[in-house]
């Protein structure tokens, strides 16, 4: 009897490896008969894969958990179990299994791999760790050095990625994921790859994952275009591979091309592949129906219904700005509008950024289609979204410009440095972790800038590279002119790496390069990083003189600290402190200096260019009033009707009646409480412009909601006689 | 009786008492409102400055009885005694205002007001209200938990308004801060007939209360609740098709402005009959509205409004 139970078994385990190999040579129809054979033959572990292949994920999950009981010795059906969650982007409960079975089978070869496979998911460095361990223990695992290669290449290193796919090639010629990271690596350089995909023929050549693996490579380089054609291309050889067909629904959503995603992803979603990405583009996709879509010339602008009114005039004028601005500074005129997507839900703006590696904290390009989060989505004061939309924006040119072969580092840098040159308030100040940054060298070399982005060695440092890339952007401006920052991005386009494009265009090897832009940037932060500890002790012990309400010695020390680190301008800036004290000793005019201050270093807290509105309209200067609280439609132009109400008076009071018009519109989108004032104060400002009827139109909606509001009655009146 | 009918039933009840203007209701208005323990100082001081804000807030106006409590004086017997005196004093034709400030417990059968001494229960305080003369009242409940007091609370002719949805939202509360300033901002008048209706209060304290937790970013833990039919539950947009909000809009928690002295002047009467058959075109006109072509609506409301203007005009010379 046991005999023939090991027989049995060992009968199933070659009927396993029969159904795998002709799925690995591309006899999509033989291996599928195979696997409903397997699928009857009453071992859990085979039954499960067969479900798996047939796509049926509750028949795989229910034989994989009865293999785990069925086997508690034996790893495999945990690795076997951890491959198909993983397959279904479940990280969390693939590694928990590939931990299981380590904890069976110490350095098991296939679980190591497996959590290399889970660590690359998340670009995460421990990848190189599992593989390398593995290979340890089995030098023949020609898997994990194809997981090598893959890290390298997605790590930008194509070198290293050729390097370890011909070490998997050595030990298996027949190694299709090294075969296909070659092409890849040719494709990405712009050449045919006829060499890998002719011997993958011959292996496989229907290898629908190895496709989808080279679209993945594809779209984290942001070329999405070109990784749809490969998921494309994936669906071509076998439409049965679910996860090229969602990964293909959610890049064609990112493009904007919903109308081909939606039921591409329902169909996935039917036939029971539901991963997060596929579950929550989907969600995304629903929520549309309250969105809006505006389209003019150039552009389209997607807004939520309930603040489209509102912000429309906002981000439409920044929009068309942005898009006129570029196309004389890229020399580049766009063939299809920029598509911008503004999202009041952080959730719903996330979903667009799954997967992709250091991507996106306020907004994301898509080729031609920009989502960002809408100001009412985060805390007022948090986010300046004017200076996202620029950033961009930016990236749509210097993507279009290079094919979306721009490095990292150089679309980051150029977006942040445009942030800054539309507008010198605008941008991010230099904080706290860049300063410490700068102090403690670590800043990376420009070649290795954009490891910075995607492989980050300490918490902060995307946001020091952001800064870093910015400032060598500027650098460069400053030094060589835009002119030359235009020339190296159309390099960047040819496929130039950046060692190259430094070398030809600023005549200067990169390192040479490094040395000058350092001595530049310690030389322009030299005040603040030299004196940020004394700065921050300062700080501290000015606090027990603010709360003493010692204010002859809190206004000198803050006027000091306002000096030493001018970029500060977080909650209780020196420049805060100064204005209250200032207000003590009843110095407005020190006051309004102060507050001045904040809102040119790029103080962004609504509450505190209120103040500084409120002083200045108070001194007699009403159009600088406007212009402090024309700065918050910027940051946080929602859930404030009063702001745009004092505004549009503002304006009004100075003869700018454009802009009141433009205000207490604003007001009467907001949907305020009183809104029979709001249409009031609009007819006001239509009546001062010397529209009348739009004025009378007002009047008559301020009545409906109103009709004994007097002022109203009396310029109906006056408009009437 | 279905939905409809019973809104009409109302509205004829409603129409009994008087005008609907509520600017121009008659009487006088008895205001108690009550500042409760804090626990902390800082909200101890919270809420007395609330009550005094009220305070100051209301005696600006005509025609007022006050009584204000706060710190140790908030006891049960005081304001039982307060009550009392509404007994005594006040008219059917009055309009009595009680405002709670503080906090409220809920144990799943009884609603506590936390004050020193022992604390008072809704049931309680339904049972002392029920001798005011007053036929118009209004409990305004700003604490946490208060959700729970409408049950024992609601009458017919009586609105009561919550800071909370439930018994269980515990969380203190911002209800309270705004319900206060609508009774000093001009912008809760939005009818803007110089008088701020206890429908107008609620409203702008919701929408203030829930722009609060918008723009901090937090979860709302209170739900603002206003029940005025006497046996709902209450809800959060008094409507029409919910039957909610008709009797708390026409109940004045404040009247200011020159309406008042007009209203007592005989040789204007003709001119406010008038006005007043306007505005009944209006209101008809405007519920014709969604059955009319829109231009010809605008037209038309356009040409009355005017009117309404110039007779307002007149009224005013």
């Amino acid at each position: 009897m046991r005999l023939l139970a090991l027989g049995l078994l060992v009968m199933s385990a070659a009927w396993a490896q029969d159904c795998r190999s002709l799925h690995r040579r591309g006899k999509l129809a033989e291996a599928r008969a195979c696997h409903n054979r397997m699928a009857q033959s009453g071992n859990a572990l085979q039954q499960a894969e067969a479900f798996w292949y047939m796509n049926n994920a509750d028949g795989a999950n229910n034989f994989f958990r009865a293999a785990v009981k069925a086997q508690p010795k034996n790893p495999e059906p945990r690795v076997q179990w951890g491959r198909f969650y993983l397959e279904r982007n479940k990280r969390e409960d693939a590694a928990a299994l590939f931990q299981e079975a380590l904890g069976v089978q110490p350095d098991y070869p296939p679980a190591l791999i497996g959590m290399a496979l889970v660590a690359a998911g998340s670009f995460d460095a421990k990848s190189v760790e599992f593989a390398e361990q593995a290979l340890k223990k089995d030098p023949k695992a020609y898997e994990a050095h194809e997981v090598l290669a893959r890290f390298a290449i997605e790590d930008g290193n194509p070198t290293e990625a050729a390097v370890q796919a011909d070490k998997a090639l050595a030990i298996s010629p027949e190694a299709i994921d090294a075969l296909m990271i070659r092409a890849t690596i040719d494709w990405m350089e712009g050449k045919p790859g006829t060499e890998w995909i002719d011997r993958l023929n011959k292996v496989n050549p229907a290898h629908a994952e190895g496709y989808a693996l080279a679209a993945h490579i594809f779209v984290i380089n942001r070329r999405y275009e070109e990784g749809i054609k490969l998921y494309r291309k994936a669906m071509e050889l076998n439409p049965d591979y679910l996860p090229a067909r969602s990964e293909l629904g959610v890049n064609l959503m990112r493009l904007g091309e919903e109308d081909e995603a939606k039921p591409m992803l329902e169909a996935v979603y039917e036939a029971g592949f539901r991963d997060a990405a596929t579950v929550n583009t989907l969600k995304l996709m629903d929520s549309y129906k309250n969105f809006v879509t505006i389209k003019k010339g150039k552009i389209i602008l997607r807004l939520d219904k309930k603040e489209a009114d509102l912000l429309r005039p906002y981000f439409e004028r920044e929009l068309e700005r942005a898009v006129d601005v570029f196309e004389k500074k890229y020399e580049l005129v766009l063939d299809r509008p920029v598509q911008l997507e503004v999202y009041p839900n952080h959730e719903d703006f996330a979903v667009r950024t799954m997967g992709l590696p250091g991507l996106g904290a306020l907004g994301v390009t898509f080729g031609n289609v920009v989502a960002m989060d809408s100001p009412s989505g985060r805390k007022p004061g948090t986010f300046h979204w004017a200076s996202t939309l620029w950033h961009e924006l930016s990236h749509v040119y210097a993507l279009a410009a290079t094919k979306h072969r721009v490095p990292r580092w150089f679309t980051e840098g150029l977006a942040v440095h445009e942030e800054t040159a539309v507008d010198p308030e605008w941008g991010d100040r230099l904080d706290p972790g860049a300063i410490r940054a700068v102090k403690d060298k670590k800043l990376l070399p420009i070649a290795t800038l954009d490891k910075g982005f995607t492989r980050p060695s300490y918490p902060n440092q995307v946001i020091v590279s952001y800064f870093q890339a910015g400032k060598i952007c500027d650098y460069i401006e400053g030094k060589w002119g835009w002119q030359t920052l235009l020339a190296m991005l159309r390099d960047f386009g040819t496929g130039a790496g950046t060692p190259e494009v430094v070398e030809k265009h600023l005549k200067i090897k990169p390192e040479e390069f490094d040395k000058e832009f350092l001595a530049w940037l310690e030389k322009s932060t030299e005040s603040q990083v030299k004196g940020f500890e004394e700065w921050t002790k300062r700080l501290r012990a000015m606090s027990a003189d603010v709360k003493a309400k010692n204010w002859d010695k809190v206004i000198p020390e803050a006027e000091a600290l306002g000096k030493i680190y001018p970029d500060y301008v977080e909650a209780g800036s020196p420049y805060e402190i100064l204005a209250d004290a200032q207000l003590e000793k009843k110095n407005t005019a020190g006051a309004i200096a102060a507050l001045s201050g904040y809102a040119k270093a790029g103080g962004r807290y609504p509450a505190t260019l209120k103040k500084l509105a409120k002083l200045l309209d108070e001194a007699g200067q009403p159009e600088q009033a406007a212009r402090a609280l024309e700065r918050i439609n910027f940051i946080y132009p929602v859930q404030d009707e009063e702001m745009h109400r004092l505004q549009g008076e503002l304006w009004l009071k100075v003869g700018k009646t454009d802009k009141a018009i433009r205000e207490f519109q604003a007001s009467v989108f907001s949907k305020p409480i009183d809104a029979a004032t709001s249409y009031y104060n609009l007819a006001r400002a239509y009546r001062a412009a010397g529209q009348l009827d739009q004025a009378r139109d007002n009047l008559v909606s301020a009545l409906e909601a109103a009709p004994s509001f007097r002022p109203a009655q009396k310029l109906l009146l006056e408009l009437s006689k | 009786m279905d939905a409809a009918a019973e809104v009409g039933c109302r509205l004829r009840k409603l129409l009994l008492l008087g005008s609907f203007c509520a600017g121009l209701l008659p009487g006088t208005t008895w205001y108690i409102t009550v500042a409760g323990l804090g626990g902390e100082p800082e909200y101890e001081t919270r809420f007395k400055n609330l009550a005094t804000e009220l305070d100051k807030s209301v005696r600006a106006t005509p025609d007022v009885k006050v009584t204000t409590l706060s710190g140790p004086e908030a006891t049960k017997v005081r304001i039982e005694a307060a009550i009392d005196e509404a007994v005594k004093g006040a008219k059917a034709d009055d309009v009595l205002v009680v405002t709670l400030i503080g906090h409220g417990t809920f144990d799943g059968v009884d609603y506590k007001f936390n004050i020193p001494g022992p604390d008072l229960t809704a049931a309680e305080l339904a049972g002392k209200l029920e001798f005011v003369p007053s036929r118009r009242q209004v409990v305004i409940n700003t604490t946490s938990a208060s959700g729970a007091s409408i049950e024992p609370l609601r009458r017919d002719f009586r609105a009561v308004i919550t800071a909370t949805r439930a018994g269980t939202e515990k969380n203190a509360t911002v209800f309270g801060r705004f319900v206060v300033e609508a009774f000093r901002d001009p912008a809760a008048d939005t009818d803007k007939n110089e008088a701020v209706s206890a429908l107008e209060a609620f409203q702008y304290a919701d929408k203030k209360t829930t722009a609060f937790y918008e723009t901090q970013k937090r979860l709302a833990t209170e739900h603002p609740l206003l029940e005025d039919t006497g046996k709902g539950t209450g809800v959060r947009a008094p409507a029409p098709d919910n039957g909610q909000g008709l009797l708390a809009r026409q109940l004045p928690l404040l009247k200011f402005g020159s309406l008042q002295q007009a209203a007592k002047s005989p040789a204007k009467q003709a001119l406010l009959a008038q006005r007043e058959a306007i505005e009944g075109q209006i209101d008809k006109l405007k519920y014709e509205k969604a059955a009319m072509p829109a231009e010809d609506y605008r037209k038309a409301l356009g040409k009355l409004l005017l009117q309404l203007a110039q007779v307002q005009e007149e009224i005013d010379q």
